[in-house]
């Protein structure tokens, strides 16, 4: 019986040529029109970054660790602290931990290309004007700070930065240098409080944060508004559904369908089944006919389906609450209202003109409330190279969303079949 | 088989049908018949199950339906007023999609569509679209989804509204077939007298939300046994002949149409010399004074003063 109901949804939107026109038609126009018309201002967002660094070294850091271990030596410490002090020391390279954890990060291999340069060829570097950044580090930096690490002397070692505003980037380098030097000054506190060197350790993890430019597949205006057009357009679906079937209580046919014994319940079911299948089916045709003519890839299927299906359960859940406000209300005002109005109000907060969640994080969690926002989220992460488990909350969130819809819906489903 | 007790329906404040009472005999066609908004279609929701009664019962076999519709349900067809039909499928599809609504499956449904087809004669029409077809050719498939389940009891609320006179014949020579071959029994909604007098064993009266005549055709047309129905047509009516109408005592109903007059005067009354004298006094030409026939037209003028289609 359900299925009965799902095939005759099928076979009258089917039948409505403008409908699946605007279904399908308009946002793959849509996609075509604002990911050629975007993509250089996209695109200019997620351009590839190619940071090139220079670092000018006076003075090799090895000997200045050698130096301060012989101070060490001749302070007339006793020998377990002298111990400690020179296994803690094998620690601290803060250069060594420039060069290798921060620029030198396997991740950012493809990012940055970091030139040692000796301390005669800052002149040439500074006129080539294609370095971001110019780092000079002066003699006895090293030195200096692991006196002012391990014995709190009030010496202040710092590295001469030239920064290339016109450059693409100082200003990413610049925060790097800035967490580099934060755990320092932890490595500092740490010192003078007496705790174990160890917990401030510079080390490639603390540089997580460094991952947003180091996305491994950037998002392409076609990729955005691939995704933007189809969690936009896939909720006409729900309205769609929920005008054929107040069609049918506007014809009487809703009461042919009580009369022959059929509970409204299966109706019930029936609408949103439609609505959950044709939503899901719009999205892979708008998705595959991207993948073909647009190139928009997905790099975890798995997790692609699980988003579709569960956003497809969301439609589902949006066509049968309209249906049954429709059938209270006794008018398709409800489904008017919410393609005209509601589905620019979702569309515009769920970023599918423009990521407008970047505006502030308020209005990002004001999107990801929203059906299509979240799947949004949800899509733009598995573009990014994130997995189920990375998404899962956009993914709860859908079936949430979907569940507190369907029960509303229930409470407001009339009882019988309405008077001629 | 199926009977209304003391059955309202109040929307707000105004009752759309009154205490009505009214039974359905196996095999019968019974007429429900009454003007636009009489409660006719009100009172079919409620004896359908579509909607619960205000106050009353609707009892099947004895059985209230009223909380348990399913019973009934499983024996009749509704043909509503409205064309209840997808109107972008075609006309096999929506015989299909109903007739599986109706749980009828496999070879089964299949007869049963190309028979439906064949008895509302769309066969050849069966895999056109029904949007492309004419009224006529909609209000029989609207009754054919009815039939499909062979119903002992099919309920036909204005099957014949809109439609021209060749598919009303059609239509009306297919309920008189269903009832006499496979005995189905009717019940017949209409504003149009005649089809109510062609199809109909018995008839109910419907006004105004309650049931104001009830019985056989001869019945009911006795109860103008004591009163005589005239027709008066003249050139130029004017007000003053009219006033000298609904002046005379002797006449108890005035009902004025465009060229035309009807009277009710009490049947030993001789009233031309007083109509003649009337028409001289108002200076029109009479072209004719009949005395008519009776029929259900003229019993509902006498029971309510207005024609059935105002």
């Amino acid at each position: 019986m359900v299925g009965q109901i799902i095939k005759k949804q099928l076979l009258l939107l089917l039948r409505s040529r403008v409908q699946l026109l605007l279904l399908i038609g308009l946002p793959i126009i849509l996609i075509a029109i604002l990911g050629t018309a975007l993509s250089s201002f996209m695109e200019g967002g997620t351009v590839e970054i190619d940071l090139k660094i220079a670092l000018i070294e006076e003075e090799d850091e090895q000997e200045q660790i050698d130096r301060f271990i012989r101070d060490a030596d001749e302070k007339g410490l006793p020998a377990e602290a002298v111990a400690e002090i020179r296994s803690s020391v094998a620690q601290i390279t803060p250069i060594q931990t420039l060069k290798e954890s921060v620029f030198g990060n396997e991740s950012m291999e493809d990012i940055i290309k970091l030139k040692l340069a000796n301390a005669d060829e800052i002149e040439k570097l500074l006129e080539d004007g294609s370095y971001s950044t110019i780092i000079e580090v002066p003699k006895n930096f090293t030195y200096d700070m692991l006196h002012f690490l391990i014995f709190a002397e009030d010496v202040h070692p710092s590295l001469k930065v030239y920064q290339n505003e016109a450059a693409l980037g100082a200003s990413i380098v610049q925060e790097m240098l800035e967490q580099y030097q934060e755990q320092f000054t932890i490595g500092s506190f740490v010192s003078e409080k007496g705790m174990e060197l160890q917990v401030a350790e510079i080390g490639e993890q603390q540089f997580g944060e460094i991952i947003s430019i180091n996305q491994e597949k950037p998002t392409s205006a076609r990729d955005y508004y691939a995704i933007g057009m189809a969690v936009m357009n896939v909720l006409f679906i729900a309205s769609t559904i929920g005008t054929i079937a107040f069609q049918e209580k506007k014809n009487h046919v809703f009461n042919r369908i009580i009369l022959a014994n059929v509970s409204r319940w299966i109706y019930f079911i029936g609408i949103f089944l439609s609505g959950t299948i044709i939503g899901f089916l719009h999205l892979l045709i708008i998705f595959g006919f991207s993948r073909i003519f647009y190139g928009v890839t997905w790099p975890d299927l798995l997790a692609f389906f699980a988003v579709t299906l569960a956003f497809a359960v969301a439609v589902g859940g949006v066509a049968v609450l309209l249906t049954a406000i429709c059938y209270r209300i006794n008018s398709e005002m409800i489904t008017n209202f919410f393609s005209s109005i509601v589905v620019t109000i979702f569309a515009t907060l769920g970023g599918s003109f423009f990521a407008i969640g970047k505006l502030s994080s308020f209005v990002q969690l004001l999107g990801d409330l929203t059906p299509n926002g979240a799947a949004m989220s949800a899509y733009l992460g598995i573009i990014r190279g994130e997995g189920l488990a990375d998404i899962s909350n956009h993914l709860l969130f859908l079936i949430i969303f979907a569940v507190v819809l369907i029960v509303a819906a229930a409470f407001s489903f009339p009882k019988r079949g309405s008077a001629a | 088989m199926l009977e209304l007790v003391d059955l309202s329906k109040k929307f707000k404040h105004m009752y759309a049908v009154k205490n009505l009472n009214m039974f359905i005999e196996k095999g019968e066609i019974i007429g429900l018949l009454g003007p636009n908004g009489a409660g006719k279609s009100t009172a079919i929701s409620m004896l359908s199950s579509l909607i619960e009664p205000t106050e009353g019962d609707v009892r099947f076999h004895n059985k209230s339906i009223i909380k348990n519709p399913a019973p009934l349900r499983k024996i009749i067809g509704v043909v509503p007023q409205e064309i209840a039909l997808y109107e972008d499928l075609t006309a096999e599809e929506n015989l299909q999609f109903f007739g599986k609504i109706y749980r009828l499956k496999g070879q089964l449904l299949k007869r049963k569509v190309d028979e439906v087809l064949e008895q509302i004669g769309l066969t050849d029409r069966r895999r056109d679209i029904v949007k492309t077809f004419s009224g006529g050719m909609k209000r029989r498939l609207n009754i054919g989804v009815a039939m499909l389940h062979e119903p002992e009891l099919i309920i036909m609320d204005e099957p014949t509204v809109g439609i021209d006179p060749q598919s009303r014949n059609y239509i009306l020579e297919t309920v008189k077939r269903l009832n006499q071959e496979k005995q189905m029994t009717v019940l017949y909604t209409s504003h149009y007298m005649e089809e109510v007098e062609y199809l109909c064993d018995r008839i109910y009266i419907m006004d105004k939300g309650n049931m104001i005549a009830s019985g056989t055709k001869d019945e009911i047309k006795r109860i103008l046994s004591a009163e005589k129905t005239i027709l008066i047509q003249a050139e130029l009516l004017n007000d003053t002949f009219i006033n000298f109408l609904h002046e005379n005592p002797t006449i108890n109903r005035v009902i004025k149409e465009e060229k035309e007059i009807t009277i009710m005067v009490p049947k030993e009354i001789n009233i031309f010399p007083i109509l003649v004298k009337m028409a001289e006094d108002a200076k029109i030409e009479l072209n004719s004074v009949d005395i008519k026939i009776p029929t259900l037209e003229d019993v509902f003028l006498h029971l309510t003063g207005r024609a059935l289609r105002d």
